[in-house]
């Protein structure tokens, strides 16, 4: 919600500047960025009481004096004869409304209404409307005005189950559904209550006679609707937080001030329900309790003072909760008040001794097996559950993003095939990948069951001992072995057919209970060791990347160590990635064979050959300069 | 020319796996956590509109508990967890203070953008015990934040609002930047939630915080895009070594 600090400012004598404003505000928990003079605010759902300018200014009152100039019709009004039934006083225990005729539709608008228009950039739609959305921003109330020639029959306030069209007073026809309370004229609806009146009876810019409907609704009769039909509603927002039960009086007095700054009023007449006596809720005055719950040592005095300028009443022991803070209910919500007050920051540390425990660390197995997986290289992904093909057992999303996520995944080896075919659509030929995973399926009741699952294609490893050797059964078995020798293990090869890739090389995939790793396994001494930094990222490029190998022939072999020093050195933003893939010790020939491949690859465009070849030249002419070293076919 | 006969072959290197980032974050936390005197507690990703819900105060009209919020299954008899809280629930029901739990793993929440996943993790924590403060709750966030961020980090209470806790908190840290980041909720147990798992709020009191472990971790390692955690490209995990 976008509040004005000028509009703030203007009814506090200390006259604050924007930022001990804002100070103030977050101190007291009302998050917000500020945009030139505006707060742009984000009250949480049970401050519902704070989404106006009185409201806000409620609770500064804590910090400063609050000075309230804003006039309301204090003579007596005639009573409104309306014809009106509440079929649900459970749902609206307490409702007013006000007729007014005036004389002249005003052309321009002043003061505070003006100001409201200008400052906050919105738009006008006609004036008893506009006078309504004021009032709703400055005193927190929403109203709804109807133009008063169309309320020619029973006002019904009810509930309706059935399908009805409904066209809102923003040109708008949603279908109601399922049961909604509704203002009905004529067995036409012509108001969702709470959240937007209709077309039918609204006002429009000729509108003379209004009649004003001022309201109280159980939020729980409101909230949901708006998403449900797609309705921004700034009325809505406030009626599901909770308005305050006891203002709609003085608010309809506070319409009829501001309608008179603008035009001569012809008439006006004004009628409340109270279907349900509002009860004031009541705490004991407890300040031991209340330093307990904080941790402080505050007096009975100083307690009671802060509630006071929060507006609640203390009487015979007793704290009485205004009616517009229906969110405080017990000791606890008091000591947030309080503690809201003094400052969270403010409240001094009071040192904490849990008391150690020395419990075994269940996962030890499952983090065991992550660790020897590490050591062969496979790494960690996670994915989300969501699926959008069915299979047996597979648990339906009753509300899913989109048909591609409405089930919830049945085995973890489809969601590990994406991530293979994802890497090898950017050029990685050496792949393993493992996941592991709570696995729910639905057969004759909720099962849920721990899996590992790993994923592996390709080249055995980036390295000259494992590069021309491919991923296959044989190699993950033996892996398999050296953790657990008496357990075989179902590897299976994943058909390519009916992938969308033209890589042949096996797919070998798992996926097993965790159960069946036992403690066995705790023996496994592990060589990978959790990163002892937390590394920064740097972003990664999506654009295609080419590789070059230089296969250079060595007879000085202490020339070995240079070329490597050379090569490990060289410095070029192109360079993804290097390594030996290929080394050979012919003995006969007393010559080496030693091959490195280069990864080229841009974060800002695809590489085009030539750039390459630019790359490549310089570490050929560079490497050559080394004696005793040649590349053949060079 | 000569031959050296201790000539060795380069050096062999194996690539390294890597554990997932966030995975990584997570038990980096827990462990933290555990140095304190929590102990870990588990629970299901599949729950009940009870436990995720009714026993952590959160009433049938609150917004949470809409359809587009909440990933209902099965004809609504049961949900995705929102929380890890609801394993909280399940441990208090079990043990009688003094108790320390902490929880941590996978929740879900309808939403899907640059910012917000429809799965995260988080981990949470609570200890109940006599005369647990606010006071006390604030020294031990204090201690959480300095051991993720360093001692120098500035810390900022806000009062915020969660139904299971009261008073509720929510933490920021001051960026190098100059900018305030949110870094976790906290509060004391809503003496409702000690009822409701059969613990006499009278004469017991408990403390409780959440983090999301993608919010850290992307701080940490400077991740602006939280969907890249998810890609399981290789690229990218290759750099959490």
């Amino acid at each position: 919600m976008k509040i004005s600090y000028d509009h703030l400012v203007q009814y506090i004598q200390e006259n604050p500047t924007i930022e001990q404003v804002s100070d103030s505000l977050f101190q007291l928990g009302h998050e917000h960025e500020i945009e030139g003079n505006i707060f742009d605010m984000e009250f949480t759902p049970n401050r519902g009481d704070c989404l106006s300018i009185n409201g806000l200014l409620r609770d500064l009152g804590v910090f400063y004096t609050i000075e309230l100039n804003q006039d309301i019709y204090k003579e007596k009004l005639d009573e409104l004869q309306l014809d009106f039934e509440n079929q649900l006083e459970n749902i609206c225990p307490q409702i007013s409304f006000l007729k007014l005729e005036i004389d002249q539709v005003p052309e321009l608008y002043k003061n505070s209404l003006e100001d409201y228009f200008s400052v906050l950039g919105l738009n006008k739609n006609n004036f008893f409307t506009d006078v309504s959305n004021y009032l709703s921003y400055e005193t927190g109330q929403p109203t709804h005005c109807y133009d008063a020639n169309t309320i020619n029959n029973k006002l019904i306030f009810h509930e309706i189950e059935s399908d009805e069209e409904f066209e809102t007073l923003l040109d708008r026809k949603i279908s109601l559904k399922g049961k909604n309370a509704v203002f009905s004229l004529n067995n036409k609806v012509i108001n969702l209550a709470g959240v937007v009146g209709g077309k039918s009876t609204s006002c429009s810019t000729n509108t003379k006679t209004v009649i004003v409907e001022c309201a109280f609704f159980q939020p729980e009769a409101i909230i949901g609707k708006s998403v449900k039909y797609d309705i921004q509603s700034e009325a809505s927002h406030k009626f599901e937080r909770g308005v305050d039960r006891e203002c709609q009086d003085k608010v309809l007095r506070r319409f009829i001030k501001v309608v008179a700054e603008h035009t001569s009023i012809i008439n006006m007449s004004i009628v409340s329900y109270e279907y349900e006596e509002n009860k004031i809720h009541q705490i004991p005055v407890n300040i031991y309790k209340i330093n307990q719950i904080i941790g402080i040592d505050l007096s009975e005095n100083e307690y009671l003072n802060h509630l006071k300028k929060l507006g609640f009443v203390i009487q015979d022991g007793v704290i009485k909760v205004p009616a517009f803070r229906s969110d405080i209910k017990t000791q606890n919500d008091l000591a947030e008040e309080v503690a809201r007050v003094i400052g969270y920051d403010n409240i001094l540390r009071a040192d904490i001794n849990i008391p150690k425990n020395d419990k075994h660390n269940h996962k030890d197995i499952e983090n065991k097996l992550r660790y020897f997986l590490l050591d062969h290289g496979f790494y960690e992904v996670i994915n989300p559950p969501f699926v959008g093909i069915s299979s047996k057992d597979a648990i339906k999303v009753d509300n899913p993003l989109d048909s591609n996520r409405q089930f919830l995944r049945t085995n973890l080896t489809n969601s590990l095939l994406d991530n293979l075919l994802h890497n090898e659509r950017r050029q990685k030929d050496s792949i393993k990948l493992f996941e592991i995973s709570d696995i729910y399926t639905l057969n004759n009741g909720l099962h849920k069951k721990r899996k590992l699952s790993i994923i592996a294609s390709g080249r055995v490893g980036l390295n000259y001992q494992d590069f021309s050797k491919k991923i296959n059964k044989k190699y993950l078995e033996n892996i398999f072995q050296e953790i657990l020798p008496n357990k075989d293990f179902d590897f299976k090869i994943l058909s390519r057919d009916s992938l969308n890739t033209k890589i042949k090389n096996e797919i070998v995939s798992l996926e097993v209970d965790i159960d069946i790793f036992s403690n066995d396994i705790l023996s496994y001494k592990e060589k990978s060791k959790p990163p002892e930094h937390f590394h920064k990222y740097s972003p990664i490029s999506e654009l295609p990347c080419s590789f070059k190998d230089i296969s250079y022939s060595i007879k000085d072999y202490t020339k070995i160590k240079d070329l490597q020093d050379l090569l490990l050195n060289f410095k070029s933003d192109l360079i993804k990635d290097m390594f030996i893939f290929d080394y050979f010790k012919n003995e006969k020939l007393k010559e080496i064979k030693i091959g490195f491949r280069f990864i080229f690859q841009s974060k800002e465009q695809t590489l085009t050959t030539s750039q390459i070849e630019l790359i490549y030249n310089d570490i050929v002419n560079m490497s050559l300069k080394i004696d005793g070293i040649s590349i053949p076919g060079i | 020319m000569s031959e050296p006969k201790d000539i060795s072959p380069p050096e062999l290197i194996k690539d390294r796996g890597t554990l997932h980032p966030i995975n990584h974050m997570k038990d980096y936390i827990m462990n933290l956590l555990i140095s304190f005197g929590f102990e870990i507690v588990d629970g299901p990703e599949i729950e009940t509109e009870e436990f995720n819900f009714d026993m952590l105060n959160i009433k049938k009209s609150h917004p949470a508990r809409q359809m587009h919020d909440t990933f209902y299954l099965e004809k609504k008899s049961n949900l995705l967890r929102t929380h890890t809280s609801p394993v909280q629930i399940r441990g208090m029901l079990e043990k009688k203070p003094p108790l320390a739990f902490i929880s941590g793993g996978k929740v879900y929440r309808k939403d899907d953008d640059a910012t917000h996943l429809p799965m995260f993790h988080q981990v949470e924590g609570i200890y109940v015990d006599e005369n647990v403060s606010f006071a006390q709750l604030k020294d031990l966030i204090y201690k959480i934040i300095y051991s993720l961020f360093g001692e120098g980090v500035e810390l900022r209470f806000r009062p915020s609002y969660f139904p299971f806790t009261e008073p509720s908190a929510e933490v920021d840290i001051l960026s190098k930047e100059g900018k305030w980041l949110e870094i976790l909720g906290c509060g004391l147990v809503n003496p409702v939630v000690l009822e409701n798992c059969n613990i006499d709020s009278t004469k017991h009191s408990g403390l409780a915080f959440g983090l999301g472990i993608e919010r850290i971790a992307m701080l940490k390692h400077g991740v602006k895009d939280i969907r890249e955690f998810y890609k399981s490209n290789l690229d990218f995990l290759s750099q959490f070594k």
